[in-house]
């Protein structure tokens, strides 16, 4: 098979841009071409400025080449694979295709990003060679965060080809590949524009308000809380019509599909008026800033006028059965939105996909719904659904009967199986390379296991630390079995990985805990905790066995003090890493400064001397930085030079075992060291540094506290240390204590520690 | 029961030297409030109280108040008590001067309030309805409704009701049916009954202003569909006068334990006139801003009591001669020694005054920070103020008149038989306290506005505003010297308490049912604790003044004495607290039903 190592990318739109962004990520060599002179490069600059950012390093951006397709398309000639991301007309596709066959390489791939064009028609009257190489690669917005890659073979083309492409989208890319059948939609778009049409012309029909609607056709439902008009105003209400259009004009009459395309004139007048939604002027919600305030509003779907926004008072029962099994008018809303959806994705296997699973991973990854279709039916039962659906009068799909009494998941022997249409349980292969630790939860019993984590054998020799904490917090319990961990491992095992399949690896320690600990003076309990995080984490560095840490998602506070422990880190490229404490009036207190101190002194490129590595630490932690990607973390040094990265959350696990297990041979572990700190002196210079930024307005009283404990302890000057008294680890740990324990004293810290919690925000006192 | 004497030495050490009361002057609109003001009203309040109520007191409760077609006659003399009272401006001294009042701190008025309610409760139902009252309109009424309603009140000439009880529904007020119909004119018709009144009839005022909870007619269910009203016994003329009556009728007064001077009404309103105070649906929160202050007074009223009976029953104690004592005769001229020799009659008596000077410095650092939340210009001081007080209330009432209620009895029983029979008036104080245990939200649900409410508002944030100064007395002071030895209980009860406090926050999450059964005991934990946090303070402002010339009456010493006391005899019962809750609720809740 053919490794693709260059890519090319046509269309320097959104889509295009930002696909030709995530290919640099993973470090290959990028073309970006458009028909407009200039565009591509204008649009790398636009996305180094993109807030979320679509490159995960700066550096990135250099790996792509941008032209324009009248003059650079011979750029295209050594790329392995060329997507296509440009306007959605066929002859103008066709035509670019055309060209494409004169400079593309022999047995590259051409993909094309399109959305509403069928592959067949794509096709249509080009070459055979072409169709062998051609296929369609569905990206969603935005293409580095969203992780469903929905991919049609056509029929002419080459197996290899779509080898080619889902693996490097899979391994290099981070994607989740989706086999789709060559139908309008595919599949997320398919069941998504059907699930957003039914909710919006069902909540006109039943007198359902905005804010009502998306109460009920989202949370409960395990949707995002945008539900469905808040995500119509963030894709654009304009978008709509065209999507339904070419849906309609490509299925069939008997597709329940046409129930819902109804024309809304409510919808066209907003249009018509630039209420497109956030991109507009507004679109079913809005922020009225007439008059000088800020009024949030929302559009009555009864009155067609704007009125101010209300909360949804509604008492919604705790189960979904219950929400749609009840007689009010929300429940009888909920019901015919959610059941025909559900019905709808029933009948789509096999119309786009050849499974279920499908079909579920297409509609968490390309919709964020946190279930999918057939995980929600079975939460209600597959019979239950049909006897609903032919209580209304409503078709009941084939694929529901054949499930009858059964459910379309079941756990056997430990091996996760789905129902297929044949009526019987196959298992759900993971691809090579992928290893789960859901799956191995299904299959076994932990090893230790307390309120607030486990550990889990992987195989081969290798145990998983897991965080099972509510949002992963970091808590007592958890330095207690890791305690106790270390002690197993030691003994059974030949090396750790610490890993957890949650959104985040950790934000860190408990807050809550220790703002009420704080509130009732509860210092001895508190300095406890410090010591006994700092203890524990101690023991994981010296501990006589490699460790991995295997961050993914939010990985803050004590969160990454954990990983600066580890002998190495594999970490998903989606980390966010940083030591955030002062944002919250603290310091790091679990060895994070020292370790960063150790790190910019040994690894860090920096002029000679004590001073500068101080430095770098007291900027990097005083300002609360977090690194936007693993790249980025390994800038800050929060990652070593030697640490990996993955690229494609499911691989992650393998990928840490793997370099755990290279670890394992000839380990060492690391040996004590001491700092030659520059004291005094640096201190009195951090603190000068931050007295300019109180002048200057840009820096808080209490960050002045802050920044004071800070540097006592990162110059070493809290111990009296200087070039001829260099510090212990011992000694550090010691100062980082003691300054902890001075802040989180301070009312002001305590206000930050509650403003956050309360508000998510944080407090600039 | 010799005459009641105000505790003026004590409440002028608590102000001022425990509480540096001169600092009062420093927060803005008390300006004037300097010990030359404030010293003449508390001198002026005793004499009134010790002259013109205390004598009252008695014949009150014998009398009664009696009920005859719709019209309410107080006692004998409550009358004209009245109207001295009023003409004195004792009804307004707590009032903003805008309408009238002599706006004094919060924590004058509070040992004010104490005076009163020692000398006779009852009467000072009267005003202390009125205040609430008051408290209402000035926080949430229209401009008008200020204008028109407060002068009045404040200046006494008519008096006020809170009307929130009904036949079905005391503590759950969300199940409230009297209903408000709203009229053309802007006003609304109130129709319904309501029970337990205090002062909702009675013939010392030419007008009574009636405050009612109603519900509209497109009120949300419960207690978020709850408004709040004015209501006038008369509606008032244009120049302010009482007009015609408004359908306000008074259907019987009911027969009590205690507070008999206090009528206790049940009120008709039948299509009587009132208007909105605050917002719509909002009545509960308008309720709730003037329930700190009022909460405060009830806890007041536990106080005010035992200090009465405290005073009775030491001057029983001295003259009562009974046995000898068990070290050796002390009055051999005598047929016997006084009863004051004996080991449990001083266990009553530095018991009940241990807890009553303790509560009343208490009372005063609580009533200080309503004044510093109300006036500091401070942020943050208001802010640390109004978490104290959010925290100590529930605290103040319950335990005041927990702690209140066993010292009367304790009163009573060094009176042996003398103290059950009516003669001597020991029987009535505990009669008229048993009352403040259950008024103004029983005890047991001022326990769990602590542990629900209070303890995990802003993750325990209110707890701080105690916690933080209690911790660092404790760091600052346990290795000293002279103090050390009334720290370090104090220290111990502490730790007793932090823990309490964790296990309740920490179960509570889980299950509410479990922290609802710790509730009672651990209101009265953190109580002691908050009492020894004012004892070692005190100590702190006694000791260096005992053996100097300040001391020639010995009041410092005694002080200390008495915290010797409390910290040795009475704080050690937060170890049996502790067990308790530690202990959890299941031998509670696992209890068949049935089998009760």
């Amino acid at each position: 098979m053919a490794e693709i190592r260059k890519v090319g990318v046509i269309g320097a739109g959104v889509m295009g841009a930002g696909i030709a962004a995530q290919v640099a990520n993973a470090g290959v060599p990028v073309v970006l071409l458009d028909v407009v002179p200039d565009a591509a490069a204008k649009a790398v600059e636009k996305m180094l400025k993109a807030d979320p950012a679509p490159f995960m390093s700066k550096r990135a951006a250099r790996l792509i080449t941008p032209g324009n397709t009248e003059e650079n398309l011979d750029l295209l000639a050594d790329c392995d694979w060329i997507v296509e991301a440009i306007i959605e007309r066929l002859d103008v596709k066709q035509a670019l295709y055309a060209r494409l066959e004169t400079v593309r390489k022999a047995g590259s791939v051409v993909s094309s990003n399109t959305s509403t064009i069928p592959l067949a028609k794509l096709t249509e009257g080009l070459s055979q060679g072409f169709a062998g190489d051609f296929c369609i690669t569905h990206f969603f917005n935005p293409p580095r965060y969203m992780r469903l890659l929905e991919v049609v073979k056509g029929e002419k083309t080459r197996a290899e080809a779509i080898e080619a492409v889902s693996r490097f989208s899979d391994v290099r890319l981070g994607k989740s590949v989706v086999a789709c059948k060559d139908r309008p939609g595919f599949i997320a778009n398919r069941l998504g524009v059907f699930w957003i049409q039914s909710a919006v012309v069902e909540a006109f029909d039943l007198g359902i308000e905005v804010e009502e609607a998306d109460a009920v056709i989202g949370k409960p439902m395990g949707i995002p809380k945008t539900g469905v008009f808040g995500l119509i105003d963030l894709v654009g209400l304009d978008l709509m019509p065209h999507v339904m259009e070419s849906m309609v004009g490509l299925l069939p009459p008997a597709d329940p599909f046409h129930a819902y395309t109804r024309d809304l004139p409510l919808v066209r007048r907003m249009i018509a008026d630039g209420y497109t939604g956030r991109k507009g002027k507004g679109g079913f919600y809005r922020i009225n800033k007439a008059g000088g305030g800020k009024v949030k509003e929302a559009m009555s779907l009864s009155s067609g006028d704007y009125r101010p926004q209300r909360k949804a008072d509604l008492e919604l029962p705790k189960k979904l059965k219950a929400l749609l099994s009840g007689d009010d008018r929300i429940s009888r809303y909920a019901w015919r939105v959610l059941g025909q959806t559900l019905a709808y994705a029933a009948m789509l296997v096999p119309e786009a996909a050849d499974d279920v699973a499908s079909i579920d991973e297409a509609m968490r990854l390309g919709y964020n719904w946190k279930y999918g279709p057939f995980e929600l039916i079975d939460q209600l039962g597959a019979a239950w659904v049909a006897e609903k659906l032919a209580k209304d009068g409503l078709p009941v799909p084939e694929l529901l009967t054949l499930a009858g009494e059964r459910s379309f998941y079941r756990v056997d022997n430990g091996r996760r199986q789905q129902l297929g249409r044949d009526g019987a349980y196959h298992d759900i292969a993971r691809p090579e390379g992928v290893l789960m630790l859901a799956d191995i939860k299904l299959a076994s019993q932990p090893i230790l296991k307390n309120g607030s984590a486990a550990l889990w054998d992987v195989g081969d020799g290798v145990a998983c630390f897991e965080f099972t904490s509510k949002m992963n917090a970091l808590d007592p319990e958890i330095m207690a079995l890791l305690g106790k961990s270390i002690k197993t491992v030691a003994k059974s095992f030949k090396a750790l990985v610490i890993y957890n399949e949650g959104s985040n690896f950790s934000a860190g320690a408990n807050l809550g805990l220790a703002l009420f600990a704080a509130n009732i003076a509860a210092w001895p309990e508190i300095e406890q905790i410090v010591a006994a995080g700092q203890e524990t984490y101690r023991a994981l560095k010296y501990a006589p066995f490699p460790v991995v840490g295997a961050p993914s998602g939010l990985a803050l506070g004590g969160g990454c003090e954990i990983l600066l422990h580890c002998d190495a880190v594999q970490a998903h490229a989606e980390t966010y890493t940083g030591l955030v404490e002062c944002g919250v009036g603290l310091i790091p207190g679990w060895g994070g400064c020292k370790e960063m101190l150790v790190r910019w002194s040994t690894l860090g490129k920096l002029p000679k001397g004590p001073m500068p590595p101080v430095i770098k630490v007291f900027e990097t932690i005083s300002t609360a930085t977090v690194a936007k990607s693993a790249a980025e973390a390994k800038e800050l040094l929060f990652l070593k030079p030697t640490d990996g990265v993955t690229m494609n959350r499911y691989r992650l696990l393998a990928d840490a075992k793997a370099k755990a297990l290279e670890l394992v041979k000839d380990y060492v572990p690391p040996t004590p060291v001491e700092l030659s700190l520059p004291g005094d002196s640096a201190r009195v210079g951090m603190e000068m540094a931050v007295d300019g930024f109180l002048r200057l307005g840009k820096a808080t009283k209490h960050d002045r506290v802050v920044a004071g404990a800070l540097a006592e302890v990162l110059s070493g000057a809290g111990a009296n240390a200087d070039a001829t008294r260099p510090l212990s680890e011992k000694d550090l740990l010691e100062l980082e204590r003691s300054r902890f324990m001075r802040l989180v004293r301070h009312p002001a810290t305590l206000a930050r520690i509650e403003s956050i919690l309360e508000t998510g925000k944080p407090l600039r006192n | 029961m010799p005459a009641y004497k105000a505790p003026l030495r004590d409440m002028r050490f608590v102000l001022y030297e425990l509480h540096q009361g001169e600092t009062l002057a420093q927060l803005p609109g008390f300006e004037e409030m300097t010990p030359d003001l404030i010293d003449p009203v508390l001198d002026e309040a005793a004499k009134v109280c010790e002259e013109v109520l205390a004598p009252l007191n008695r014949s009150g409760d014998e009398e009664g108040c009696t009920y005859e077609n719709g019209v309410v006659r107080t006692p004998k003399g409550f009358k004209q008590a009245y109207d001295l009272f009023r003409e004195g401006g004792w009804t307004g001294i707590a009032c903003d001067p805008d309408f009238g009042g002599q706006g004094l701190p919060k924590s004058v008025n509070t040992l004010v309030e104490e005076m009163i309610c020692a000398s006779n409760l009852s009467f000072g139902m009267y005003p202390g309805l009125s205040h609430g009252a008051y408290l209402a309109v000035h926080a949430h009424g229209s401009e008008e409704l200020k204008e028109r309603f407060l002068p009045k009140l404040v200046d006494g000439t008519w008096s006020g009701t809170m009307c929130l009880t009904e036949p079905h529904c005391g503590t759950d007020l969300g199940l409230c049916r009297t209903k408000a119909i709203p009229q053309d004119d802007g006003s609304y018709k109130i129709t319904g009954t309501k029970i337990f009144i205090s002062a909702g009839e009675h013939d010392l005022t030419e007008n009574i202003i009636h405050l009612v909870l109603a519900r509209l007619p497109d009120a949300p269910k419960g207690i978020k569909g709850i408004s709040l009203f004015v209501v006038p016994k008369f509606l008032p003329k244009a120049d302010g006068t009482p007009g015609s009556a408004n359908g306000v009728s008074c259907g019987s007064i009911e027969h009590k334990m205690g507070i008999k001077g206090s009528a206790t009404c049940v009120m008709n309103f039948d299509e009587a006139s009132g208007w909105l105070v605050g917002e719509p649906h909002k009545g509960m929160r308008a309720m709730f801003t003037m329930m700190n202050t009022e909460r405060l007074a009830v806890g007041i009223q536990g106080l005010g009591l035992a200090e009465a009976s405290y005073q009775g029953a030491v001057a029983y104690a001295r003259e009562r001669l009974q046995g000898r004592s068990l070290s050796g005769t002390k009055h051999p001229d005598k047929p016997a020694d006084p009863i004051i020799v004996h080991p449990d009659v001083r266990r009553m008596l530095l018991t009940m005054r241990s807890t009553i000077e303790g509560c009343r410095a208490l009372g005063a650092w609580v009533a200080m920070a309503l004044d510093r939340q109300h006036h500091s210009a401070e942020p943050q001081e208001r802010q640390g103020a109004e978490d104290l007080v959010a925290v100590m209330t529930p605290v103040v009432k319950a335990l005041f008149t927990d702690l209140g209620f066993e010292a009367v009895n304790h009163g009573l029983q060094v009176f042996g038989g003398h103290g059950y029979i009516r003669e001597h008036g020991m029987e009535q104080l505990v009669r008229d306290a048993r009352i403040a245990q259950v008024y103004e939200g029983t005890n047991g649900v001022q326990a769990l506005d602590l542990i629900g409410r209070k303890l995990p508002a802003h993750a325990g944030r209110y707890l701080r505003a105690f916690f933080h100064p209690v911790s660092a007395l404790i760091e600052a002071k346990v290795e000293d010297e002279q103090l050390g030895s009334f720290v370090q209980p104090l220290a111990k009860a502490f730790v007793r308490l932090q823990q309490a406090t964790g296990q309740i926050a920490r179960v509570g999450m889980a299950k509410p049912e479990e922290a609802a059964a710790a509730a009672t005991d651990y209101l009265r934990l953190l109580g002691l604790v908050a009492l020894a946090y004012m004892w070692v303070r005190m100590v702190e402002v006694a000791l260096p003044k005992i053996g100097s010339p300040a001391d020639s009456d010995g009041f410092y010493r005694a002080k200390v004495a008495t915290a010797r006391f409390y910290m040795e005899r009475v704080l050690p019962q937060s170890g049996a607290l502790f067990s308790a809750i530690m202990a959890g609720g299941q031998s509670m809740m696992a209890f068949e039903e049935d089998a009760f």
